[in-house]
């Protein structure tokens, strides 16, 4: 494997990581997001039509970015309560606020997606420290805070809790209602940060950005060995996952498997790790 | 122990739907106390420390603790005013660590900027269970990796150190069974504790189906049957015998049974157990089951009959043993294998395993026997209905007609309703797991009547009762179960049942 490679790996290693790291705390608790596709493809855009650009006059500089994550964050806020009040499972309610933010994005740029010209994400994107882009230190660095959030703070232990047992969590006087909550607003987080790193990397600001990001993320997270149940990982674990997916993806390119073969191969390592980490029910079987 | 009274309760009472579960409790508990509940499963102890503890609420009544009225909205709520409780199933988190359970929601003493240090919280968690006497229990392993008897020390551990944190002294522990799964050395830590508790003025609420327990650790005693007080005893002076009196109280007559319709079992084996074992629940169990008999298990909660029944109902299995059906040895690897074999089991949780809450009462009736009422592998609705229309006419079944939900009847009825698929399937071997628990006075003589006409047809029942006097009163024969093991048989001929104080002694 040429540096170049190995380059160019870690430069398509920014969205996964960053999309797994937030996930990751949504498995634990044993629950799924979905909507992180639409979020990532809503703020993605929404920048491109905020900072100076190839549609409009606008350019409202940093604040083209922070308003977009504001309103990233907003989706995972609502999200959660719906979720929790209306008790809707996590597997419809995100995949219809995923599809909430996906057409607000597509109305919003009408069809014909800006291209970003603002200096400084052209000089983000090709910004690189110890030959590893920019994007890349952005996707770790928020990855290594999210490592202290899980393993030293109170809110981390109460992950764990939920997914293992939520009632014994609600009996220890942990407020399931607002950990979830909680833990929805940093999975939007992700995927709003997810879209920034993918837009100051494509620089077109459309949908597409979040499109087929997520489920190769659980599939990170699943071969490194994190529950779909809940309970059960971590952030060592969404790491090493990430990278043997990404060694994985670039081999099977490499070797020159076709697209469709890919997935087909991709979709079959999902059950493969699944059915290896999963721990049975003796009674029914997991829904 | 001095005459300050900590805590009251008055004319506490709690009512499920149309159940009443407990009624007109009043107790008293001093400072420095040790207060032992008895009674028989379903006699409602746990109910009544379930309310004191803040986890349910009183239909009636009001409680007091140190003169002020007491009502906690929430186990938190209790907790804070001095009140802790330690379950029967334990509220762990397994995939923490013994430190961060006993911490659990309380990790702000232990953190600086939102940031916890574990290895102050490991510390302290070392103190606090060195003052336990737990040396040998590590404050960084996780729970799922320690036995199960260690967890319940970390658990009573747990809630010691929360109420202790603001009861100052004067805190009201309760330990429901706390000791069925500790070993004679690590309840006598944990009766050393309890002690300690006391003499520091905290007082204590102890459940224990072991006699010899409650009379080692308690001041005094109140007896509960059928959720009433029944009596109060001061442990001082009483024995085991004067316990078991008091607990079984009166004796209900034949009639209410049925006696008079019970069968004289033939001396054809249907079921047959040799040696039947399970690793960690039962051992060597072995009985013959005749046609046209009730056999009753009497055992207190605990015991392995349950697991026995799971074992011949094909639900779990069996490390070793034998079963054989008309002679011949049989395995099963599920409850459907068992079925196919003649034995079908009404489960006591009738919400959970039984019923088919969203299915009518016709589904319901023939979910086990779709094959009967359907032609080329099409369920035949007409031949549905017309089945359970039978069955609801048979069994009087109480409903607007057979396409109703059976989650819209009353216990009774649904109770009926699966009676009906049981007998629908002709399964000639039913195992009925509490068939009464849950139902109301008329129906339950409706089901003892469904018991005596289901064996005059020479179907054999294999019994686990919600009373032992029920057990007794319906069974040809019980055999009674403790820790895992058989220890004695009765005759219960009509005419002649046994005394409840002779099975009762057997069972504790």
């Amino acid at each position: 494997m040429t540096m170049r490679n190995l380059s160019n790996i870690l430069g398509q290693m920014a969205v996964p990581l960053t999309l797994a790291t937030g996930l990751t705390f949504v498995l634990l608790i044993g629950r799924i997001d979905l909507s992180v596709e639409g979020v990532m493809g809503l703020v993605g855009s929404s920048i491109a039509l905020l900072v100076l650009n190839s549609r409009n006059a606008n350019d409202y500089g940093v604040l083209g970015v922070i308003i977009p994550i504001i309103v990233g964050l907003i989706f995972g806020l609502i999200t959660g309560i719906l979720h929790v009040k209306l008790r809707i499972a996590t597997f419809i309610i995100t995949y219809a606020t995923g599809t909430i933010a996906a057409g607000i994005a597509v109305l919003l740029y009408h069809s014909q997606p800006a291209t970003a010209k603002a200096q400084w994400i052209i000089d983000a994107s090709q910004a690189s420290f110890l030959n590893i882009p920019l994007i890349t230190w952005i996707a770790i660095l928020f990855f290594a805070v999210c490592c202290i959030i899980l393993n030293y703070t109170a809110f981390g232990r109460a992950v764990y809790a939920i997914g293992d047992n939520e009632a014994a969590a609600k009996a220890s006087g942990i407020n399931v209602t607002k950990v979830t909550i909680q833990v929805f607003v940093l999975s939007s987080f992700a995927a709003s940060l997810a879209g920034v790193l993918a837009l100051i990397r494509l620089k077109l600001g459309q949908v597409s950005l979040g499109t087929d990001q997520m489920f190769p993320c659980i599939t990170a997270l699943v071969v490194g060995g994190t529950s779909l149940a809940g309970g059960k990982g971590g952030m060592l674990q969404t790491m090493v996952g990430t990278l043997i997916y990404m060694e994985l993806l670039n081999f099977l390119t490499i070797i020159q498997v076709p697209a469709d073969y890919k997935k087909a191969i991709l979709g079959i390592i999902i059950i493969v790790a699944v059915a290896l980490t999963l721990t049975r029910d003796r009674k029914t079987i997991a829904k | 122990m001095n005459n300050e009274i900590l805590f009251t309760t008055n004319n506490i009472g709690k009512v499920y739907g149309v159940n009443t579960v407990l009624q007109g409790i009043n107790i008293e508990i001093r400072r420095g106390e040790v207060i032992g509940l008895i009674g028989e499963n379903g006699a409602g102890k746990s109910t009544l420390l379930k309310i004191i503890a803040g986890v349910e609420t009183p239909s009636t009544g009001t409680m007091e603790m140190n003169g002020k009225p007491f009502k906690p909205f929430s186990m938190i709520d209790a907790n804070h005013q001095g009140v802790g409780m330690v379950f029967q199933e334990q509220s762990l988190i397994s995939n923490l660590t013994v430190a961060q359970n006993i911490y659990l929601g309380r990790e702000k003493d232990f953190s600086t900027a939102g940031l916890v240090n574990w290895g102050k919280m490991n510390a302290k968690a070392r103190e606090v269970l060195d003052t336990m006497g737990l040396k040998d229990i590590s404050p960084k392993a996780k729970i799922r990796d320690i036995t199960f008897a260690m967890r319940q020390m970390v658990e009573i551990t747990k809630v010691l150190d929360i109420v202790s944190e603001t009861a100052n002294d004067r805190a009201l522990i309760l330990l429901d069974e706390p000791t069925t799964v500790l070993s004679d050395s690590e309840m006598a830590v944990l009766f050393e504790k309890v002690r300690q508790m006391k003499e520091r003025g905290n007082s204590v609420i102890f459940i224990s189906h072991r006699l010899q327990e409650v009379l080692e650790i308690t001041d005094r005693i109140y007896v509960f049957k059928d959720g009433h007080q029944t009596a109060e005893v001061k442990t001082e002076g009483a024995d085991e015998y004067l316990l078991y009196e008091k607990m079984v109280g009166r004796e209900t007559n034949g009639e209410y049974y049925v006696s008079g319709r019970q069968t004289v079992p033939t001396k054809d084996v249907v079921l047959e157990v040799e040696n039947l074992s399970m690793f960690g629940s039962f051992k060597d169990v072995s009985f013959k089951l005749y046609k046209g008999e009730v056999l009753g298990l009497c055992g207190v909660e605990g015991s392995g009959k349950e697991d026995v029944c799971a074992v011949i109902s094909g639900d779990m299995a069996s490390t070793s043993g034998i079963l054989k059906i008309g002679g011949k040895p049989v395995k099963f690897a599920s409850p459907s294998d068992a079925r196919k074999a003649g034995i079908l089991s009404v489960p006591k949780d009738r919400r959970d395993e039984g019923i088919i809450g969203i299915l009518s009462i016709s589904e319901n009736v023939s979910v086990s026997n779709y094959k009967r009422n359907a032609k080329y592998g099409l369920i035949s609705n007409i031949r549905q209905d017309s089945n359970a229309r039978k069955w609801v006419n048979e069994l009087s079944i109480k409903c607007v007609g057979v396409s109703q939900r059976i989650s819209n009847l009353s216990g009774g009825n649904a109770q009926k309703v699966i009676f009906a698929r049981v007998l629908d399937s002709e399964c000639p071997i039913l195992i009925l797991d509490h068939p009464t628990r849950g139902v109301d006075i008329g129906a339950k003589g409706d089901i003892y009547s469904l018991i005596r006409d289901i064996t005059e047809k020479g179907f054999s029942v294999l019994l686990m009762g919600d009373t032992l006097d029920e057990c007794l009163g319906v069974a040809s024969r019980v055999i009674v179960m403790k820790d895992g093991l058989v220890c004695g048989e009765f005759d219960c001929p009509a005419d002649n049942k046994p005394a409840q104080v002779d099975v009762v002694r057997l069972m504790l």
